[in-house]
């Protein structure tokens, strides 16, 4: 445990990270104005003293919408993460533990959703239930659990055979309890290390549904929202879209310190 | 060798299968008439009734899921709803672009990761590294629609190098390469580096090192070797969100590949057009998921079984 | 001409004496029976010609047909011109004429032109110049269907029912390649009236609007009609290569209200929401000036166009005040409490998010509470056509003939039958509107729909927004090009390139 908290990418990845938690948090208390005022008469405002981060096409503050859309941003990647690795960790457990015929009708069922492109199935998610911040959600956890389905079966698949765990059903335990007590804590290193990349890449995926038009609706601020919003003024105002993406390599560099630090300092194998 | 080919291609028919059945339940479950596109506003109730019934469209789903498949097995993917052309003619005519523009971003994700990789896992903590690092962030935290025009903006615009868009000879693809396999490039750098670092560590490099075999070639002929399993693996399962990325990069940069046409199909309610986009997708994404295996043999003779 | 073609197909720099244009989509099919989206519209009135074509106070004027008369109501005489060919050298005779227009007719093509041709009962060839309309009734918007690119028949005959895939037509242009990406058309040295002066045009789909900007500055597209964002136009202006070209134009947008809910249904609701916009905030703001704000559905340059109608200027306490009237009190005054929640339907288009967010804002200052979604365009389209929102906002592009006002107000035309898609119910307009479709004399049609104008400003079943302008940006070496109301690349046949 020590090694993990000496390891100086844990420690850098675990501050931005807590920073932006910190900020998402306190985001009433932080923001100068509201996020959602607007101010026809001056859009599109650089940088200046009243608003630091400039203001975009409807006049509201940069800073503020950035502040306020890091709940958002960090909402959905958390939101995402949790639920894929609940929903992979259990239907990969079934997998590896059930073995034989279960186990290969599930790897199909996963086969499936792996080769349907991802982002058409988010399209037709948000094609059926209308675009909006839980639709969102819904869809890229959809294609999010395959992964930790995977990597869940896999490990199980492998610790299954071990003698400490053929000792403890010959005692009488139920597999279920088997899984939870003895398999899952061995799991825990590389869930936590593929989760950390998860959040990233869940934030980056929402910037992408919003530039086909599927992210949240208006007028709430999201980081993609704001980058895809601000790709108009590309040449004209970029501060726009310029500061919530930096936001993004911000938490995003955080996010990546903190897993890669965790997986050198634990020293996990990197088998998918 | 052929046996191994053959039932993985067995096993992935059911996978095919599964998607084709997915698709074709998800497409026709989204709110929105193809007839209503095709006919605009102004067409008269009969006449929408009567296209419907000509296209087959009045049948109950579990009919025409069953005609589909029949048509399916004998080759006919059917005509889009939109122009009237098959199906086929329209794909084939768009999937050379998208083969080009995955290959490409590939080569550029391959050559931007493993030479930066490689050279962080050798020099850990130094300027490399960092470097290695700072692709992995950049790669992954700039979306595709803003690494575009900005790679325009520079390459196009400030120093005229490049074409803006479309697709041509081998300067039309450079940006458009970079940009989807920027992404790949970041994610490729960090496992290789991660790999390699681990393999290092291992026993069987302390052996070769105390034998007295140079760095350079411990690094190569051996911790490679093997550090590569796991990118391959991943290179694999990324091809898949190449197609993804693909949407985007084809917008941007005009290209003209099967990406953008499933997504121009689904806004249209075009089923027959969805259905063989993807189903010509998943089994791309088939067939290179057993070029990776394959690979994964070649490298690891152990995996031949 | 084969050079010219070989040099006009080949990716960019633009071969000498063609232009290239930009657009965001690739029109479904070319053929001017079955072409229904307004890409495929704007090319084709350079590949084809009609009987007629339309003017810019949106009146039928002579194009193949020199002149027309009417023996009886029900009867239209077409006198055709001499001149007109096909490439094969073939000219261009009434039987053509019938041969396009029966095949349109024919319910087996399943065309979505069809419909329109309803009224006709039959076409006679009364000689090789000379085709007659006969209709089951009296219809004076028949003129409007006169448009119809005309095909020959033996093209037609080898593709009754089915689009073809390259069209050919007598018109000042060639279609030479359909792909992808580029369609090409070069020039047609045979046309009568006068030959184009350009060599040809490629027409490249470009669909990010920022990639377009891009190649406008590269100098790889010569002209963009509104394809680029109001907010990038200052910067267009700024480029010394370019230039910015507007013009009105037929386009309508508009903000719709479903009267079959009860609190729209209420028309103090609908005139409180029409004073509380500020349309001119967004007109100058959003759209940078680029639009006119709305008083009704005809544009002021349209020749039925009426002055005199109510206009509902930016008030919001009257807006307050109707809705106190109509019941709705403010529950806590300024507080945010709002007195009525509202649903709000609009696409995923960014500009269309851009103001619906803006409509929010200023509606949530009269204590209405918008609830804003936006969804992709079949699933839009698929919900207001089911009469399943409460307010939406869209357009009407390229407005020709009055008659617009039967099929968006008049109580038989609601959805699946017509685009009366607030199921908006008025004796008056209904006896107005079919009225005036069955006259075919021009100033008794003005009276006509003068009058439905004043009633259905009274009314608002519809809440006028603004006509927006046609922006073109253009690179100076392009000369003699102008946009038109329908925003038709028309002015392409009197444009040339100078060469450096």
């Amino acid at each position: 445990m020590t090694r993990v908290v000496a390891n100086r990418q844990v420690l850098a990845g675990l501050c931005i990270v807590a920073l932006f938690v910190l900020v998402a948090a306190l985001a009433p208390n932080l923001a100068p104005v509201g996020p959602t005022t607007q101010n026809l008469s001056e859009d599109l405002r650089p940088p200046s003293t009243a608003h630091p981060f400039g203001q975009d096409k409807l006049g509201r503050d940069v800073l503020s919408r950035v502040v306020y859309g890091a709940r958002i941003s960090l909402l959905v990647g958390v939101l995402v993460v949790g639920i894929s690795a609940v929903l992979g960790l259990g239907i990969g457990a079934l997998a590896g533990y059930a073995g034989g015929r279960s186990d290969e009708l599930i790897m199909r069922g996963i086969d499936v959703f792996l080769a349907f492109p991802g982002i058409l199935l988010a399209i037709g998610v948000a094609a059926v239930l209308g675009p909006s911040l839980r639709n969102v959600l819904l869809a890229l956890c959809a294609i999010g659990w395959t992964g930790y389905a995977r990597l869940v079966r896999g490990e199980v698949l492998a610790w299954r055979e071990r003698e400490f765990v053929s000792a403890a059903v010959a005692l009488g335990a139920t597999p279920g309890r088997v899984v939870w007590r003895h398999i899952v804590p061995q799991l825990l290193t590389p869930l936590v290390v593929q989760a950390t990349f998860g959040v990233a890449g869940a934030i980056v995926a929402e910037a992408s549904l919003s530039f086909l038009g599927l992210g949240v609706q208006p007028p709430t601020p999201s980081w993609g929202a704001m980058i895809n919003d601000g790709r108009s003024f590309l040449l004209v105002a970029p501060h726009v879209a310029l500061f919530p993406g930096l936001a993004m390599v911000l938490i995003v560099l955080g996010l990546q310190l903190l897993g890669d630090g965790l997986r050198d300092a634990l020293d996990v194998r990197t088998e998918d | 060798m052929r046996a191994y080919v053959l039932r993985r291609l067995l096993l992935a028919v059911p996978t095919v299968l599964g998607v084709v059945t997915l698709v074709f339940v998800l497409v026709h479950l989204i709110p929105g008439d193809p007839v209503d596109v095709m006919l605009g506003e102004t067409a008269r109730a009969a006449d929408k009734a009567q296209l419907r019934r000509r296209l087959g469209l009045d049948r109950p789903l579990a009919t025409q899921y069953v005609r589909y498949l029949y048509h399916l097995a004998r080759g006919d993917l059917g005509r889009s709803l939109q122009s009237g052309r098959p199906v086929r003619d329209l794909i084939v005519a768009r999937y050379p672009a998208t083969v080009e523009l995955a290959g490409g971003a590939l080569l550029v994700a391959v050559l931007c990761a493993a030479p930066l990789g490689i050279a962080a896992a050798a020099r850990p903590r130094s300027a490399l590294d960092a470097a290695c690092r700072a692709l992995a962030v950049v790669g992954t935290a700039v979306p595709n629609f803003w690494l575009g025009p900005f790679l325009i903006l520079v390459f196009a615009i400030g120093c005229e190098w490049l074409p803006v868009s479309g697709r041509g000879g081998v300067a039309h693809l450079v940006l458009p390469a970079v940009t989807l396999g920027m992404g790949m490039a970041a994610i490729l750098a960090r496992m290789l580096r991660g790999s390699l670092l681990e393999r290092l560590g291992d026993d069987y490099i302390s052996t070769a090192r105390a034998k007295g075999l140079g760095e350079r070639r411990v690094l190569f002929k051996h911790a490679l070797r093997n550090a590569a399993l796991p990118v391959v693996t991943i290179l694999g399962l990324q091809a898949g969100g190449l197609l993804a990325g693909a949407i985007i990069t084809e917008t941007i940069f005009a290209w003209p590949g099967i990406g953008r046409l499933t997504l121009l199909a689904i806004q249209a309610r075009d089923y027959p057009l969805v259905q063989g986009c993807i189903l010509v997708i998943a089994l791309s994404y088939v067939v290179v998921n057993l070029g990776t295996d394959l690979l994964y043999g070649l490298i690891d003779p152990r995996v031949r079984s | 001409m084969l050079c010219m073609l070989a040099g006009c197909t080949s990716a960019p720099p633009t071969p000498p004496g063609c232009v290239t244009v930009g657009l965001d989509t690739a029109p479904l099919t070319l053929d001017p029976r079955f072409a229904t989206d307004a890409t495929a519209e704007q090319i084709g009135s350079l590949l084809f010609d009609g009987l007629t074509r339309l003017d810019d106070q949106a009146r039928r004027v002579p194009q193949l047909a020199t002149s027309w008369d009417m023996p009886d109501a029900q009867t239209y005489v077409f006198h055709l011109r001499a001149g007109f060919r096909f490439p094969n050298g073939q000219a261009l005779t009434a039987a053509d004429v019938k041969a396009t227009y029966d095949s349109v007719r024919n319910p087996r093509a399943r065309s979505a032109k069809q419909a329109a041709l309803e009224p006709i009962d039959g076409i006679d060839v009364l000689d090789a110049l000379t085709v007659r309309f006969r209709l089951r009734y009296p219809f004076s918007p028949l003129l409007n269907e006169t448009g119809l690119g005309i095909l020959s028949a033996r093209q037609i005959a080898a593709s009754p029912t089915t689009p073809l895939p390259q069209p050919a037509g007598s018109g000042p242009f060639r279609l030479a390649l359909v792909t992808d990406d580029r369609v090409v058309i070069v020039r047609n040295a045979d046309y009568p009236s006068q030959p184009p002066r350009l060599a040809g045009v490629v027409f490249a789909i470009v669909p990010d609007a920022v990639t377009r900007l891009l190649e406008l500055k590269r100098g790889t597209l010569d002209l963009v009609q509104n394809g680029v964002d109001p907010d990038s136009l200052e910067w267009v202006r700024h480029q010394p290569t370019l230039q910015l070209l507007t013009s009105p134009s037929t386009t309508f947008h508009y903000l719709g209200m479903n009267l079959r809910d009860p609190v729209l249904a209420d028309v103090r609701v609908r005139q409180a929401l029409a004073y509380a916009i500020d349309r001119d905030a967004i007109v100058d703001t959003i759209l940078k000036g680029l639009a006119i704000p709305a008083t009704g559905l005809l544009p002021p340059s349209h020749w039925a166009y009426s002055a005199s109608v109510p206009t509902y200027e930016y008030n919001p306490k009257r807006a307050a005040e109707l809705l106190d009237d109509a019941g709705y009190v403010d529950p806590d005054g300024d507080g945010p409490a709002p007195r009525l929640r509202l649903s709000y339907k609009t696409t995923t288009i960014e500009l269309r998010r851009r103001i619906a967010e803006v409509l929010q804002a200023q509606l949530a200052n009269v204590g209405v509470a918008l609830d804003v979604r936006s969804y992709e365009w079949a699933t839009f389209y698929n919900d207001i056509k089911q009469g399943n929102f409460q307010l939406y906002s869209l357009s009407w592009v390229g407005i020709e003939d009055p008659d617009i006002y039967y099929l968006t107000c008049h109580s038989s035309q609601v959805p699946p039958l017509g685009s009366n898609r607030g199921a908006f119910r008025e004796a008056t307009i209904d006896q107005l509107t079919e009225a005036a479709r069955r006259s075919v004399d021009v100033d008794e049609r003005r009276r006509l729909y003068a009058e439905v104008q004043h009633r259905v400003a009274q009314l608002l079943p519809v809440i006028p927004l603004w006509w927006p302008t046609n922006v073109a940006a253009v690179n100076r070496r392009l000369h003699g090009f102008e946009p038109r109301p329908n925003a038709s690349y028309a002015s392409l046949v009197d444009a040339w390139v100078e060469e450096h």
